[in-house]
């Protein structure tokens, strides 16, 4: 992944990443490399480590010795439904969380001037973020199930029963929902500080301009944002995949999703195959690279388009 | 006479060699003393209000003077001999000394070589069909399955399997957790099962498969679990649980919402959880001395204060440790409650993992 | 944007404000009803005396806080080196910190219980001090996505190569331009990265549970087992006393920033 885009051009970039645009020995930044030690030792030791020895043993047979059998028991209905239930409910939420969270993030930030609504809206996006699992299930059971407090004001108060008509929570449009919860806080405290970035500097110069609204958002609003967007999407898409502990308290074993099988085989009950979480581990850790690469692309190109 | 094992120890730091014991008292004051050298114990999956665990716990503190470390209280059974697996090796407080398994387990942790053999000073008074001849893993009580109901919500319990499919209790069903994995639902699909008349193991099974089936055509099944939280607010108003789940949530909710723990008419299953040591175990003594405990008269009634049936009830009912006012809290039985094999508990458990999925789950149409 | 823009921003707020506090209002509501026809405060009083929460709130804040700095000092001089001379390493990074996302909690505990085992080189599991550094490493490795995603938003939004060249012709040493330039000017970003760090170190209770530590997580997994309004209440408190914590955070860093 060499910069070209800056190689050659002039900028304060210029020299030095033409520098490390190479990758013979020498001309590699070593005193940088050494600042950067302390973080991939940790994730080295206490991240990679830990997690190969389970990757690992998706090439293992059960008596021990190297094998590619255990793919194949992956290319069954019940693993590629829960794969696209995955893929659908990761990839629904990451983008509605992602539109309503900047929606949020340029209310708060430019439209509303009080730094107190902002400060308490930063914070409760910081604890509502990481509200998941039982708790969240029971907080939306509480208002849309069947006895929810909502469910029963709408009855008696409108006469209109959401259940009759056929909502229903544990399903796959309550689960997304329900994702939304920490999704949306998750994309508004990611968003958030760029959009501040974007009021102070750039506002004033484009009305000194004379730029209309849209011209404004074509040209120097969405273009600057636009990275920290599909960092969120990204961000937003490995949260809902890798999450279990929310679909499983909602919707039980009515929406199956990858993260529950591999729990089934990993945490050692009846179904307990060590190889089949193995190999589902690791096309989890496929999918996340797959979507760290398109994102990886779209953002250099969106970077280059700034320039 | 009791008969015990040599055994070789891999801990450091803590000298372990079995010694030949003696008498009766003799055995126990070495077995106390050694134990109180170890000076802890590691237990797994022991919920407080599971069984009375709580005064368990207490009292085997209070008599003996060891630090109980207590490891993941809402483990399942399977993710305990997971960790058992994962800290091979590890004399650390995270590695556990005893287990606390559904009985289908046992066999399991025996064929992967998890555990070490001992036999308690009551071990005759275990029933022959809860516990392995080598005194590998030992039944330790049992739960008796049944109805859980709101009765807030639900005006006219149900009084049994077949009642369930009724129109009365459109989307009041449903399970205590996933079948596929945990140890009281796999028995409330194979009790279904056995109640519609098939045949013990794969047959039943496959029954209970079909009659969840038909709790979710009639539009009676709730797909999420039943916790006590969720019965209380009428998400699920009946669900089916040990008794003695049924019970401690009534007592906890002290009538609101009132409760009813409804032992199924027809046929019902009892789950029997089954106890074992660590083959890995850091402090062996002090896991023995926790045996000795539980099986002692002491360690059953403890149990049963619990709401759980102690594995040696018929024996301490005749020999009258246990009086009949005792049981007053605990819903009656009679013919209705079958004790599964261990066979047709394993044929079960694999039938309903596979399938659950493509007949009454996300797969199923 | 323009059809956003029509609205009065007071009406998205309400919308939002009702999305999200409903739910909470619900449980509230379910957490005073512990007591048959009236409302009461008994679920809550019942917490309270309990010495356990105390013991395990006060546990997850120091882990908590300790996870931050730790997460802080890692990342920080990873992300603007990487941004500014080491783009080529980009790809690599991003893949480690998404990593944890899809990597379930347990299989990082068994790992450590494996690594740092008591017949081990390094026997962190031995001990009780030991067991919270291996937990510190667990919850820094489950927040790592949201610290480098926050910080790296920050570095983005900053000129990092004029500021280091500004901080270079000022005669400062790398570790001092990363100190007294470049952190003050993310430092909106650093903090809202320890806002998520701290919401997830507070629910943590798988890592926690399988180390035998003491942890919040753990306490209010125990507590749902048999009980119904108790948890409920448990959620709200914990839920607005992570609200409460983090908005002093904030204060606090916009008065430090006032202020120096």
């Amino acid at each position: 992944m060499k910069p070209q885009s800056t190689h050659g051009k002039p900028g304060a970039s210029g020299i030095r990443a033409g520098l490390t645009g190479t990758s013979s020995l020498k001309s590699i930044d070593w005193p940088a490399l050494l600042a950067t030690a302390p973080f991939f030792m940790f994730a080295i030791v206490m991240m990679v480590m830990p997690t190969a020895a389970l990757l690992a043993t998706a090439f293992v047979d059960k008596q021990g010795g190297f094998t590619l059998a255990n793919f194949a028991e992956i290319v069954t209905p019940e693993v590629a439904d829960a794969f696209m239930a995955s893929a659908k409910i990761s990839a629904v939420t990451a983008v509605l969380g992602t539109v309503l969270g900047l929606v949020l993030a340029l209310t708060v930030g430019r439209r509303m001037t009080s730094q107190k609504v902002k400060a308490a809206v930063m914070s409760f996006c910081g604890v509502a973020s990481h509200f998941s699992g039982i708790p969240l299930a029971f907080a939306f059971i509480a208002t849309l199930g069947r006895l929810g407090l909502v469910t029963v004001f709408l009855r008696k108060a409108f006469g209109i029963d959401i259940y009759a008509a056929g909502f229903e929570l544990a399903s796959f449009s309550g689960l997304t929902l329900t994702y939304l919860f920490f999704q949306v806080p998750i994309a508004f405290t990611i968003i958030m500080p760029a959009v501040d970035r974007l009021s102070t500097q750039t506002r004033e110069a484009a009305e000194m301009l004379g730029a209309t609204a849209t011209q404004y958002w074509r040209f120097v609003g969405l273009p600057i944002l636009w990275p920290t967007i599909l960092g969120a999407l990204a961000l937003l898409f490995a949260n809902a995949f890798g999450g279990v502990a929310t679909a499983y308290a909602l919707t039980g074993t009515a929406v199956n999703v990858i993260p529950i099988l591999l729990y089934a085989q990993i945490r050692g009950d009846v179904l307990h195959n060590e190889q089949l979480g193995a190999v589902l581990a690791l096309l989890m850790v496929f999918v996340m690279t797959v979507t760290i690469s398109l994102y990886l692309m779209l953002r250099v190109r969106s970077e280059r388009w700034m320039k | 006479m009791i008969r015990k094992r040599m055994t070789a120890y891999l801990t450091v730091g803590v000298a372990c060699l079995a010694m030949p014991f003696g008498a009766h008292a003799d055995e126990m004051d070495d077995l106390v003393a050694a134990a109180k050298a170890e000076g802890q114990l590691t237990v797994i999956a022991l919920g407080h209000d599971w069984c009375g665990y709580a005064a368990l716990i207490q009292g085997f503190k209070d008599k003996y003077g060891l630090t109980v470390n207590e490891l993941s209280p809402t483990a399942g059974s399977g993710e305990e001999l997971a960790t058992i697996k994962a800290n091979i090796g590890n004399n650390g407080s995270q590695a556990p000394d005893v287990i606390d398994v559904g009985l289908v387990f046992g066999p399991i942790a025996q064929k992967e070589g998890l555990l070490q053999s001992y036999k308690v000073q009551t071990w005759d008074e275990i029933p022959a069909t809860a516990k392995d001849p080598e005194g590998q893993w030992y039944g330790d009580y049992y739960g008796v399955l049944s109805f859980v109901v709101n009765k807030d919500v639900i005006s006219k319990s149900p009084a049994d399997w077949a009642d369930l499919l009724g129109p009365a209790y459109r989307k009041s069903v449903s399970l205590p957790a996933d079948p596929r994995t945990a140890n009281n639902s796999i028995l409330s699909v194979y009790a279904a099962g056995l109640a519609a008349g098939a045949q013990p193991g794969a047959a039943a099974a496959r029954a209970g498969l079909e009659f969840y089936r038909q709790l979710k055509d009639s539009g009676n099944l709730v797909p999420g679990f039943g916790s006590a939280a969720s019965i209380a607010k009428g998400e699920t108003p009946i669900t089916t649980r040990w008794d003695s789940n049924g019970i401690t949530y009534a007592e906890n909710f002290k009538g609101n919402p009132p409760l009813d723990t409804i032992v199924p008419a027809s046929l019902t299953v009892a789950g029997v959880y089954a106890q074992a040591i660590s083959k890995y175990a850091p402090h062996p003594h002090a896991a023995k001395l926790w045996m000795e405990y539980l099986y002692s008269d002491e360690g059953q009634l403890g149990y049963l204060k619990g709401l759980c049936h102690p594995i040696r009830i018929d024996a301490m009912r005749k020999s009258g440790k246990i009086a009949d006012d005792m049981l007053t809290k605990l819903p009656a039985t009679g013919n209705n409650l079958v004790f599964p094999e261990l066979s047709h508990l394993v044929e079960a458990g694999e039938v309903i993992a596979k399938e659950w999925t493509s007949t009454v789950g996300a797969g199923s149409k | 944007m323009k059809f956003v823009l029509r609205y009065s921003p007071w009406t998205i707020f309400a919308i939002a404000a009702v999305f999200f506090l409903m739910p909470l209002f619900s449980t509230a509501e379910f957490s005073l009803s512990i007591r048959r026809g009236v409302y009461s405060l008994d679920a809550y009083e019942s917490v309270f005396l309990d010495p356990e929460f105390a013991a395990s709130f006060f546990y997850s804040l120091i882990i908590a806080v300790l996870t931050i700095i730790f997460g802080t000092i890692i990342v920080v001089p990873m992300a603007y080196y990487v941004r500014l001379r080491l783009q080529w390493l980009r790809p690599v990074v991003e893949i480690f910190v998404m990593l944890p996302m899809v990597v379930p909690p347990i299989v990082l505990v068994f790992g450590y219980l494996r690594l740092f085992s008591s017949s081990s080189v390094l026997p962190l599991a031995d001990s009780s001090a030991g067991a919270s550094i291996l937990l510190i490493c667990g919850c820094t490795t489950l927040s790592l996505p949201y610290l480098y995603r926050t910080i790296d938003t920050g570095l983005q939004t900053i000129d990092v190569q004029t500021l280091t060249d500004a901080a270079g012709i000022l005669g400062a040493r790398p570790f001092a331009t990363i100190r007294l330039v470049i952190f003050p000017n993310i430092l909106p970003s650093v903090m809202a990265g320890a806002f998520l760090t701290f919401a997830v170190v507070m629910g943590e209770f798988v890592i926690a549970s399988l180390l035998t530590r003491p942890a919040f997580g753990t306490y209010i997994q125990k507590i749902g087992m048999s009980k119904a309004y108790e948890p409920a209440a448990l959620t709200i408190l914990s839920f607005a006393i992570t609200w409460g914590a983090l908005a002093m955070m904030n204060v606090m860093t916009r008065f430090s920033r006032r202020a120096g």
